[in-house]
């Protein structure tokens, strides 16, 4: 196709928003609509993925050592474990730390129990944390057939509770998302068809002269495609307000949010460029092939 | 050219539209389609413009096989194809110039060319005064001569006028005739369907009647207006 003609196709894009005022402003108001839920949707769902994130990190593995085991076998153990790539922090908890901690819980009562113990009953514990907590069970069997070491308590079962529930939660959030990109482009394509309606005539009369569909998709896919972009720069700007003070009451005026980890929620300012080119190429995306659905119809002449 | 063999139409309500039809229209040729109505005549002009397959038969048109032709490349057949519509269907948001142009835009033809192209046509259909006005400013005659020049400008083999002065005064009727004359006289084929005797027996040439589905008469009279 020659620059001029594409010039003139979209000159004719142009033109159509202006006389199809109250079309394009319909399917505007309908687009940004669908892209402010779509993008909440989705700014939720990865917030939330984040929350189970956190809790996944904070679950902790001890690794119980045998007695009797040396200095220079401790630090070997210690530096083992850290060579695992899922392994992110080591501490030693001493048995001697541990038997201080316990000692300053107890009552004088319970402690007189204790005072003619002869020895530390308590073993060295080596607190870990795992990067993934799907490798947990790799991790801890292979911890556990390292020298000098008695056993491996994990949280198996909270972590098959986590993974399983933040499969479920990808899947639904999926879902809902498709879902509603789904609706967008039917109710798109179904307030634009009204316009192209209005203009079939016109198609129809470009179908006889040799047009391709191509050359009579065009402006209709240039208009959608602006409605689309200016629909999701409102929506990014609706976003943005709505989302920055959401994440304000949750950071700062309502600290107790920060016990259910609502406090490690991304700020804006982070997903910026993410989410305007999200909103941008979905806007865009919606607008654009809404309208082609609506107009497909009436090129089988 | 045109060339129908055999060709038969049954539309998927049962009605048999066409049935084992043989034309041929050679290229230069003026041809006047007439007949009642439902004897077929459309269903003749949507086989030309592939906007229905014949049943049974073959159809050329312009070199084409329309049995053989993708529906990619319907719309490189239409360009060879000029069609003037009884009821003009021009482009009420578009100026004179802007509905005759547009042709050319659809088939990718160059800026200049446009530009130079455009206002020829519409001198040879006399409306150059009106170059820059809209459709519904214009009066039935001066309509049906646009739609006449966006048949013409794209310079195409064949013109079908499908009853184009059906929506006009019928002096006025005389006058587009004329100039589908005028456009046969520099090559051009040109294939009119009417309902108006009168027309064809002024004019005279070649008459193919098709009535019940079937041509009835295909011959070439003498026109009245020879006589004169």
């Amino acid at each position: 196709m020659k620059i001029s003609s594409f010039s003139y196709l979209i000159r004719q894009g142009f033109k159509g928003i202006w006389r199809n005022k109250m079309m394009t402003f319909a399917s505007f108001c309908i687009l940004l609509v669908s892209l402010i839920m779509v993008g909440f949707s989705i700014l939720i769902s990865i917030n939330l993925d984040k929350i189970i994130g956190n809790i996944e990190e904070q679950s902790e593995v001890a690794v119980v050592v045998r007695d009797k085991v040396t200095n220079t076998e401790m630090i070997q153990l210690q530096t083992k474990i850290e060579e695992i790539p899922n392994v992110t922090e080591v501490d030693l908890y001493s048995r001697d730390q541990a038997w201080k901690d316990m000692m300053d819980k107890m009552t004088d009562a319970q402690k007189d129990y204790f005072k003619y113990a002869d020895e530390n009953p308590l073993p060295d514990v080596f607190r870990l944390k795992v990067k993934d907590i799907q490798k947990l069970n790799d991790t801890t069997s292979q911890i556990e057939t390292f020298e000098g070491v008695e056993s491996v308590q994990a949280p198996k079962e909270f972590a098959d509770m986590l993974i399983n529930f933040r499969r479920i939660f990808i899947i639904v959030a999926i879902a809902i998302v498709v879902a509603l990109v789904l609706v967008s482009l039917i109710i798109i394509s179904n307030t634009t068809r009204a316009s192209v309606f209005t203009r079939r005539k016109e198609i129809n009369i470009m179908k006889y002269v040799g047009a391709t569909n191509s050359f009579i998709r065009i402006p209709f896919f240039i208009e959608g495609m602006l409605v689309g972009l200016v629909a999701s720069v409102c929506a990014l700007i609706i976003t943005k307000f709505s989302y920055e003070g959401v994440y304000n009451i949750l950071t700062h005026e309502h600290k107790l949010f920060g016990f259910f980890g609502f406090n490690n929620i991304y700020s804006f300012d982070s997903m910026f460029l993410a989410v305007t080119i999200s909103y941008l190429v979905a806007g865009a995306f919606i607008g654009a092939i809404g309208t082609s659905i609506s107009t497909g119809k009436h090129l089988k002449v | 050219m045109v060339e129908f063999k055999d060709v038969s139409v049954t539309y998927s309500s049962g009605v048999d539209a066409l049935n084992k039809v043989n034309l041929k229209i050679n290229d230069g040729d003026f041809a006047f389609v007439v007949g009642p109505s439902g004897a077929g005549k459309s269903t003749l002009i949507k086989l030309i413009l592939k906007e229905i397959d014949a049943t049974t038969g073959t159809v050329l048109v312009n070199g084409y096989n329309l049995r053989k032709l993708r529906r990619r490349k319907v719309p490189a057949l239409r360009r060879t194809i000029g069609v003037v519509f009884q009821d003009f269907r021009l482009i009420p948001t578009m100026t004179v110039y802007e509905n005759i142009a547009f042709v050319l835009r659809v088939i990718d033809a160059p800026a200049k060319y446009i530009r130079s192209r455009v206002p020829y046509v519409i001198s040879l259909v006399g409306l150059s005064k009106k170059a820059k006005s809209y459709p519904t400013e214009l009066s039935g005659g001066e309509q049906q001569r646009v739609a006449l020049a966006r048949a013409l400008v794209n310079d195409p083999q064949l013109i079908i006028a499908d009853e184009p002065t059906g929506n006009i005064d019928p002096e006025l009727s005389y006058e587009i005739v004329e100039l589908l004359k005028g456009i046969n006289e520099c090559g051009t084929t040109i294939l009119m369907v009417t309902h108006e005797h009168d027309l064809v027996r002024y004019f005279g040439g070649r008459i193919i009647n098709i009535n019940k589905g079937s041509i009835q008469f295909d011959e070439v009279i003498g026109g009245s207006n020879e006589d004169k």
